[in-house]
């Protein structure tokens, strides 16, 4: 098995396994921060991993996903405040737990069913991305183009209530990766003379902005969250037969996390909604749910974790971020001079392989930190918010300036964070905007080496067999959301009065 | 419904400004057929109609339903969320005079205090102890050279 010896000499001669410690208990504090999602606690992260080896640098924002969703769970549990969006179906039941004297049994379910759905998400990981990737290595200009336009079209699964308003995301996305030199023909763009920007914008800096200064911005209009109480917060481990009623809500789990991770734009939260509505139907005790529950806890905790895993096939397999999370990762990637998708695997399989050792790795360390971070997440959980915040906005700055030395860096991220309030405030999705300045450049450039290649024939693009199976997918996944929304447009005409 | 009208016009002036800039593009002997303009006056379009539609359907559903549309929670609130990335600018502007550990303490004593922080001697110590922390990490353990300001 070369790949077996890949992941171990990736693990063995990188600080892959530091990292993947250090990366979950970063994730399980982030996490337990309520208004820090996994993405910003990765994106908080980003910076730092700069003068890391690759490995340990994908390693370590990977396991920052994982530590994060069961460091969501402790806030939800302890103060019925989510601290990740997925951790919101865990409230229901969890926090009734607690109520009732049981919260560290709801950690202790939280804690393993997370660890659960991780190792199942990773073999889902290990077992898809390959094929897929080996398929994509035939890609030409034409199909990459293509390839391009159908990420794009995912814009339709991640646009929430309005696709009109994600597609202009998208498009302003695709105008931000325009900036800089044109990649043809070495024309300034867009750069007004300054020559900070002739390398364009870097995608990390939009997504810190939109993602860590958004929410900063957000903050500090919101009130302060409840405190902890940590007396009755020793987490307690299920015993076999608490096991064997936790298989079926962590099966309809795992099995909800698997489709809504590899689907782009659904992600963990819809999983974990889904998982707790489909366990409460198919349990023997369904009028046990919102009553303090442990199927309740153990479904949604399973499948928000499965996706840690299975959200990175669309990304490891064909360089397509579906959720916030994937972006940052896909960020680290970039910032490491790595191109996820199929010639990942060809350039650089130590750290494809490494990554899904890293995974296995950062699966177990969150069971052991999570067994003794508790009392530091209740202590820092209960820190004034003023110094939280505080501390959160002046390790962006630090972080930022420290990637190149550049102070024009911190400008950016402080008008992408401006950008990224006004989207919220005109309710514009933000994550189709960042897939336009990832894609955009690739789009683009593809679009105009296939074009040279068939000296200006678009014909190009339905000739070859891949690029008119990819456009064909595209314009189907297109004409699905726009009949989507026309219908939602109707069903909405047809209830108001 | 008065958010999409003013989301769509601020859409059609960004088109408008991103073609004539786009227009305005030198012409490269290198250019292919598509040009380095090409690409650009495509989004440009496709931003100007989708504001246009979004637009006419503000008007059409704001018609329908009379007033009512969300309405605004208040500028002040808006303001105040803003007045984040002004405590960001103004670092960007003192840290090559102060120096990073003294514009960073500033920082942080300045956001403690906007957060709600109570103005104590402790948000003073927490502001230096923090900001010393942050440049024995990133100047002295990871190396980066961080602004020196008059120190330097």
């Amino acid at each position: 098995m070369p790949e077996l010896a890949l992941a171990w000499k990736a693990l063995a001669t990188s600080w892959a396994i530091p990292a993947a410690f250090l990366g979950v208990a970063w994730g399980i504090v982030g996490g337990a921060l309520p208004g820090i999602s996994p993405s910003i606690a990765m994106a908080l992260l980003l910076p730092f991993t700069y003068g890391m080896d690759p490995v340990a640098a994908i390693v370590m924002l990977a396991s920052v996903y994982v530590g994060a969703e069961y460091g969501g769970s402790i806030p939800a549990i302890l103060i019925r405040t989510p601290g990740t969006n997925a951790a919101a179906a865990t409230v229901l039941d969890g926090f009734e737990m607690h109520r009732q004297g049981r919260g560290g049994e709801a950690l202790g379910i939280s804690l393993v069913s997370g660890l659960v759905g991780g190792l199942f998400g990773l073999a889902v990981l290990v077992v898809a991305t390959g094929p897929l990737a080996r398929f994509a290595l035939a890609f030409t200009p034409p199909a990459y183009f293509a390839l391009g336009v159908l990420g794009l079209s995912v814009i339709a699964g991640l646009s929430g209530r309005s696709l009109l308003k994600g597609l202009l995301a998208g498009i302003l996305g695709f105008m931000i990766a325009t900036i800089g030199t044109d990649p043809v023909s070495g024309v300034a763009r867009f750069t007004f003379g300054s020559p900070d920007l002739l390398g364009g914008i870097r995608p990390i800096v939009v997504m810190v902005g939109l993602f860590a200064l958004t929410e900063l911005m957000v903050q500090v209009i919101e009130p302060a969250w409840a405190k902890a109480d940590a007396r009755s917060a020793r987490l307690k481990l299920p015993d076999w037969a608490m096991w064997k009623r936790l298989f079926r809500p962590q099966a309809i789990g795992a099995a909800i996390g698997t489709f809504e991770g590899v689907t782009p734009g659904a992600g963990g939260t819809i999983a974990a909604f889904l998982s707790y509505n489909e366990a409460r139907r198919w349990s023997k005790h369904p009028e046990e749910f919102g009553k303090g529950s442990v199927e309740g806890v153990a479904a949604p905790e399973c499948a928000n974790n499965v996706v840690t895993g299975t959200a990175l096939v669309p990304l490891l397999g064909l360089g397509i971020p579906g959720s916030n999370s994937a972006a940052i990762l896909l960020g680290g990637f970039l910032l490491h001079g790595l191109a996820p998708g199929p010639m990942l695997f060809e350039k650089s399989p130590e750290v494809v392989y490494g990554l899904y050792a890293g995974l296995l790795v950062a699966n177990v360390a969150m069971l052991a930190l999570g067994l003794v971070i508790l009392t530091p997440c209740l202590w820092l959980v209960n820190r004034p918010k003023p110094y939280l915040m505080a501390f959160i906005l002046a390790l962006v700055v630090s972080g930022i300036y420290a990637m190149e030395a550049s102070l024009f860096d911190v400008g950016l991220v402080l008008g992408a964070g401006v950008l990224g309030y006004a989207l919220r405030f005109f309710g514009i999705p933000q994550l189709p905007l960042v897939l336009g300045v990832v894609l955009g450049f690739m789009v683009e450039s593809n679009y105009r080496r296939a074009l040279v290649l068939s000296s200006g024939d678009h014909s190009i693009f339905v000739q070859d067999p891949i690029s008119l199976g990819l456009l064909v997918a595209a314009a189907a996944i297109a004409v699905f959301s726009l009949r989507r929304e026309v219908g939602g447009a109707r069903r909405e005409k047809a209830v108001s009065p | 419904m008065r958010r999409d009208l003013v989301c769509a016009a601020l859409g059609l002036a960004l088109a408008v400004a991103y073609y004539a800039a786009a227009d305005a593009l030198p012409r490269s002997l290198l250019a292919d057929g598509v040009g380095a303009d090409g690409v650009p006056k495509l989004l440009a379009v496709a931003l100007a109609v989708l504001s246009v539609v979004i637009g006419a359907r503000s008007v059409v559903a704001g018609a329908s339903a009379a007033s009512a549309g969300s309405e605004d929670p208040g500028l002040l609130r808006h303001l105040r969320a803003l007045g984040v990335a002004a405590l960001g600018a103004a670092f960007v502007g003192l840290a090559p005079v102060l120096g990073y550990p003294l514009a960073l303490a500033l920082l942080l004593l300045a956001a403690a205090l906007y957060y709600g922080a109570a103005p104590r001697l402790q948000v003073v110590l927490y502001a230096g102890g923090t900001a010393a922390i942050l440049w024995l990490v990133f100047a002295r353990a990871l190396g980066v050279a961080m602004p020196a300001g008059f120190f330097g």
